[in-house]
């Protein structure tokens, strides 16, 4: 599983973070970040749904 | 009901109600229905079901808000060139270096440093109505906070916030008559609250402060400061889109409380209740009715061919309802989990202010629930006449009045 953030998009809303926090986090810059980028399959409808909720789209699922 | 009756354009409608039997009707029959507009206006495709209205907002570029526009009327070229200097109004790569501008006073870490003013602003405004066991919601509780917060934010001095109060509604109010009697009031609106800007930006090149418009002073993009209309349409759209719709929201939040008391009875017993509580009135409320984007080449939704040119407007109220994406969706229900409503739109125009918002109506329900428990509709509620925002104009409502606390502390 590979996921892509668009930084034109991201704005730190945290949606991500809060649906699926053992793939996303939100630093002090508020932009999100991947503290595990190959995600085991198991997560998958985890981060399916933090794609579907970000308010600004900026998440997709690469593979 | 019948489709040759549905007349999504109609004020008349609009005045008296939101017309949800239109809706449901569409959202069965036809989800991509082509309006007729008076006036010689050309139609739009009224698009009202939720997955529709997301994959409109998902794609920018096809679906452009450059183009036309955003609201449902056709400008003279003229107007449209100066409105595009709108973050509404613009499309990527240009929402996305402007919108940066701005971006970072509305994230959740910002917002949540000022929820404690923004409580004693609330406590405040509910301090002034208190004791009278009765009041206007709208204007005297509504419509404060939001008002207060966004001068605060901006930078205007709290002692002129009703100049923003009157020059909002009658920018926003253009099919109200109570509001604006013309187009040109509209634009005489926006001339007084540039001149306004202006006097209070040349204060600010002398005395910066930690507000917008100091920020907006000195914002580049691509290098370049901007421009004095750049600047002008920038403080117009934060100033009325900072408390239109939030004070609609919190009016209409408040009116579907007192529409389902049961609703009101167990908020009142279980006030953990509020965050879901708040999403369902977002839902219910939709206080921004519609956009309207125009598509850039010829393409489908749901299997309905559109031309390139023409008018798509998304209508948020309609999405929000859609049996398809909520369980009883005409139920008003204040645990209602989950909530994926679009009331703040979603992807590349997604409400800049929708964190603040959602702190600004919860606080503002926390503070009346507990301080006003029984307050209740006094008379009916007047609605804005717009088929833009869904608003409600006065509320006369009346509760027990509040003992006069003695030595009040600090």
């Amino acid at each position: 599983m590979k996921i892509r953030i668009d930084y034109d998009l991201c704005e730190g809303n945290a949606v991500c973070m809060k649906v699926a926090p053992e793939v996303f986090v939100v630093g002090e810059d508020d932009r999100a970040r991947l503290v595990n980028p190959n995600p085991s399959e198991e997560l998958r409808a985890k981060v399916e749904l933090a794609v579907k909720r970000c308010p600004r789209q900026a998440l997709s699922l690469v593979e | 009901m019948k489709l040759e009756e549905v007349n999504l354009y109609d004020l008349d409608t609009w005045e008296q109600r939101v017309p949800h039997d239109m809706f449901a009707l569409l959202r069965q029959q036809a989800p991509v229905f082509w309006q007729k507009e008076p006036q010689g206006g050309p139609g739009f495709w009224a698009v009202t079901k939720y997955a529709d209205v997301v994959h409109v907002s998902k794609h920018p570029k096809l679906f452009s808000s450059w183009r036309g526009g955003t609201n449902i009327f056709d400008l003279p070229q003229e107007e449209l060139g100066q409105v595009r200097m709108m973050l509404v109004n613009m499309d990527p790569p240009q929402h996305t270096k402007y919108r940066r501008l701005v971006s970072h006073g509305f994230t959740p870490r910002r917002i949540a440093e000022l929820e404690p003013h923004v409580r004693d602003l609330a406590r405040r405004i509910i301090d002034r109505v208190a004791t009278k066991g009765q009041c206007d919601f709208v204007t005297e509780i509504a419509a404060e906070l939001p008002l207060q917060v966004i001068a605060e934010l901006l930078g205007i001095p709290q002692e002129d916030r009703h100049l923003v109060f009157d020059w909002s509604n009658r920018l926003i109010g253009f099919d109200d008559p109570e509001f604006q009697t013309s187009m040109e009031d509209g634009k005489r609106a926006a001339a007084e609250m540039w001149a306004y800007a202006h006097t209070l930006a040349e204060k600010r090149k002398r005395d910066p402060q930690n507000d917008l418009i100091s920020r907006l002073l000195h914002a580049e993009v691509d290098g370049e400061r901007l421009t004095e209309l750049e600047f002008d349409f920038f403080f117009l759209l934060l100033a009325v889109a900072g408390n239109e719709t939030t004070r609609n929201l919190i009016s209409g939040g408040m009116l579907a409380l007192f529409e389902h008391p049961e609703q009101k009875e167990r908020l009142l017993a279980h006030p953990e209740l509020m965050p879901t509580a708040v999403e369902e009135m977002l839902r219910w409320v939709s206080p921004v009715i519609c956009f309207r984007r125009t598509a850039t080449a010829d393409t489908e939704i749901r299997g309905q061919r559109i031309r390139e040119g023409d008018k798509v407007v998304i209508f948020y109220i309609s999405a929000n309802r859609d049996e398809e994406v909520f369980d009883h969706a005409d139920q008003f229900d204040i645990a209602r989990s989950p909530n994926d409503h679009i009331a703040f739109g979603i992807g590349e125009h997604y409400c800049l202010g929708a964190n603040l918002a959602r702190m600004e109506i919860r606080v503002m329900f926390e503070e009346i629930l507990s301080r006003l428990p029984d307050m209740e509709l006094a008379g009916p509620p007047r609605r804005l006449r717009s088929n833009f925002i869904s608003g409600i104009k006065s509320m006369p409502v009346r509760f027990t009045p509040e003992r006069r606390r003695v030595a009040a502390g600090a």
